[in-house]
């Protein structure tokens, strides 16, 4: 089952980043090891304070969120 | 005081396979209980059972198929060099099946390693550095060493056997053959030295022994392949003494392997069905058994029928895999133990200085 | 303790900046490239308040794992892993060898706490067995793995003789604690050592560090505290076996196997060698053997058969 949210990156540590969503609330996401993006690709978007969509998948006994695909959105999108 | 796991809370860390740490299989007595260290296990304080160490996360199949296939490349090569060497244009065929045999590891083998991976599409970074600390570094440099040459020479072997008037693809396979024998030399038991440089106690208790199994079967399981697809009965005859000595060696190994285990204290991560496999599967009926016919058949003028020595062969290959796969499994287990695993760490177990 | 003179600069309790090298005031040791630093974990004074392990969450944004609640003391972590970093290990038992021995809540005077961590150690296992260059020595004197190279073949984990090393089966590569690398390059303490509020970690200097254990020792076993010692300073239990010292020591009051930790480690490095020489002078000699027995027959001299 995949869902998505949409929000800013705002940490980055190696392949785990925080999303803040439009209600100021983080998620914190592991990057999947099948997702398309790299962790070397995180540290820019954090640091632009990019707006992106997440597509992903909850983890089992873990306390955080299997990211997908990463993908970026233009800075208006609302 | 208990420090027995309630079936729960076990249940509740056991369902999710993401990043849970293993649940230890034993929850033991209470961790003030002095103990020494004895032949059988550690019997001193643990942390609720805990092992201190971390199983390897290879698949076991896989990668005891590679290592199955890495030995029975490698020492095909090595075998169809020295027959070549020895007997030139005589042993033609079986030379020829050799060195396709030794394309196995290449073709098959290396993706197994790239599948066992964790993450596979960076496999290439295994090239970015060599390095004398790991036996990983020096196998992956073996094995590209190997590929190249195992491979030049079957490409030489096919275009003889297409054109044979072409002299000279001979010459090129004949001198192609030598860098892939010593290449095959190593590909054959560096494996066990991947096993032995690390921290799991069965793998690190007997590196020398272990490498005297895992070279000694190679040899044996590549030249039980050849010996059962070959019709001539003189080279049969040469691979099956090949097979018998290496055997020979092999269970000896075993012999040095299995005393040195009952020393350091590891020997009870052989107790459940890995260690089945090793005692049974590979000692018994994949060496002892084939030596047996073999030695039989090599002492008796005309040798036992044919079915019986390709029994042999079809035993001492199985044994072959079956000592990897279960190698690997009983290692896994000893990591886990933490009657194992901290009796092998005792001050006692250090090499000498 | 004395507070340090660059300490009435930040005379506010709100900060709008960074303090540049923060650790010389927090941790009294200035963070410079080329030293070697470390931790000192004195057991002694640990209450088993996991701040450390918080701490280390909320710094390097790693997932509570094993969710679920083990039976095991205070201890619902469990062990290091691949998103626990820090690891506070809870042992209840009557008597702690000590000062408090002979009172009459057994269980409450021996109750030992431990903040379990990667130990960096000199000749480090994990690093010497990464076949890709991953894991590396910074100049901090710290193993970390570059997680831009990690091919998550898995090869550290059985390595490391200490089960610190794990590969996430998300993200398929290798992690362990990186001594906070990225805090380190900013002049700041590690995340674990700045909040432990008793200096049960202490983060400095590794020569410094190891002074002041060998005397916090000496200070123990003055006032009746015999079963004190450390663990993976030179020469020490846990430094064994070719692996030098560890970057990340302990103080210890009962056998390591009471923390979960091997007495006599050992360098996985040193039996490369032994092994591969064995296995090649093995199979060498089973080819020469194949070699005496494919011997030419006198016919194949003459010029070959059929």
């Amino acid at each position: 089952m995949t869902y998505v949210k949409e929000g800013v990156v705002t940490i980055v540590q190696e392949s785990r980043f925080q999303l803040t969503d439009d209600n100021g609330i983080a998620h914190l996401f592991l990057l999947d090891r099948n997702a398309g993006a790299e962790p070397a690709q995180l540290a820019p978007l954090q640091a632009r304070q990019a707006r992106v969509r997440v597509t992903y998948e909850q983890a089992r006994n873990l306390i955080g969120l299997v990211a997908r695909s990463v993908s970026l959105l233009p800075p208006a999108a609302r | 005081m208990t420090t027995t796991i309630s079936p729960d809370a076990a249940a509740a860390t056991q369902d999710g396979p993401e990043d849970a740490p293993r649940i230890p299989r034993r929850a033991t007595a209470p961790p003030s209980v002095h103990g020494r260290p004895n032949r059988a296990g550690w019997t001193g304080p643990t942390y609720y059972g805990r092992s201190q160490l971390k199983a390897s996360p290879f698949e076991n199949p896989v990668v005891g198929g590679y290592i199955f296939l890495a030995g029975l490349s490698g020492s095909a090569a090595v075998i169809a060099a020295l027959a070549d060497l020895r007997q030139g244009a005589a042993a033609a065929a079986l030379v020829r099946r050799g060195r396709y045999l030794a394309l196995v590891a290449p073709i098959l083998g290396a993706p197994l390693l790239i599948y066992d991976l964790h993450t596979p599409k960076r496999f290439y970074n295994m090239l970015r550095v060599a390095k004398h600390t790991s036996p990983m570094s020096i196998g992956t440099w073996i094995l590209m060493g190997f590929t190249g040459a195992a491979g030049l020479t079957a490409a030489a072997q096919a275009g003889t056997d297409l054109w044979p008037r072409l002299r000279g693809l001979n010459g090129l396979a004949r001198a192609a053959q030598v860098p892939t024998a010593l290449t095959g030399l190593g590909l054959s038991t560096y494996t066990a030295s991947l096993l032995s440089a690390t921290s799991t106690p069965l793998w690190a208790a007997a590196p020398r022994s272990l490498a005297m199994r895992f070279g000694a079967s190679s040899m044996a399981s590549a030249a039980s392949a050849l010996a059962l697809t070959e019709p001539d009965p003189d080279h049969r005859r040469a691979l099956e003494g090949t097979a018998a000595a290496a055997l020979a060696v092999e269970l000896a190994g075993a012999a040095i392997a299995h005393a040195t285990y009952r020393r350091t204290g590891v020997e009870g991560a052989l107790k459940g069905k890995a260690g089945r496999v090793e005692h049974i599967g590979a000692t018994l009926l994949g060496t002892a058994l084939p030596l047996g016919i073999l030695a039989a058949s090599l002492l008796t003028r005309r040798g036992l029928p044919r079915p019986v020595t390709a029994l042999a062969a079809v035993a001492t290959l199985a044994g072959t895999a079956a000592l990897r796969v279960s190698i690997m499994a009983a290692g896994d287990r000893s990591a886990e133990d933490p009657d194992v695993s901290f009796r092998f760490s005792q001050p006692e177990n250090l090499p000498e200085r | 303790m004395n507070m340090h003179p660059r300490a009435l600069e930040h005379a506010t309790s709100t900060l709008d900046h960074v303090i540049p090298n923060e650790s010389e005031l927090t941790a009294g040791a200035r963070i410079v490239p080329g030293r070697s630093y470390g931790f000192f974990t004195d057991t002694t004074v640990c209450i088993g308040c996991k701040a450390c392990e918080v701490a280390c969450k909320e710094w390097n944004n790693l997932p509570a794992d094993n969710l679920g609640l083990t039976g095991q003391s205070f201890d619902n972590t469990g062990a290091l892993s691949a998103n626990t970093w820090r690891h506070v290990a809870f042992v209840e038992k009557s008597g702690s060898h000590g000062l408090r021995d002979g009172l009459d809540q057994k269980f409450q005077s021996g109750w030992l706490m431990m903040s379990d961590v990667c130990k960096h150690c000199h000749n480090a296992p994990c690093l010497e067995a990464c076949p890709t260059g991953a894991l590396f020595k910074t100049e901090f004197d710290t193993v970390v793995v570059q997680q831009d190279i990690c091919n998550g073949c898995g090869y550290c984990v059985p390595a490391c003789p200490f089960g610190v090393v794990d590969v996430s089966t998300v993200d398929g590569k290798a992690h362990k604690c990186t001594l906070c690398y990225d805090r380190l390059k900013g002049g700041l303490e590690p995340a674990c050592a700045k909040s432990c509020p008793t200096d049960s970690i202490q983060f400095g200097e590794l020569s410094d560090l190891q002074v002041r254990a060998a005397e916090r020792v000496e200070h123990l076993h003055g006032i009746g505290v015999e079963s004190a010692y450390l663990y993976g300073t030179p020469d020490a239990p846990g430094a064994t076996g070719g692996l030098g010292h560890l970057n990340a020591f302990f103080l210890l009051t009962d056998r390591p196997e009471v923390y979960n930790l091997p007495a006599a480690p050992t360098r996985p490095a040193n039996r490369v060698a032994p092994s591969l020489a064995t296995g090649l002078a093995t199979v060498a000699a089973l080819a020469l053997a194949s070699a005496f027995l494919f011997a030419p027959s006198p016919e194949d001299r003459r010029g070959g058969r059929r």
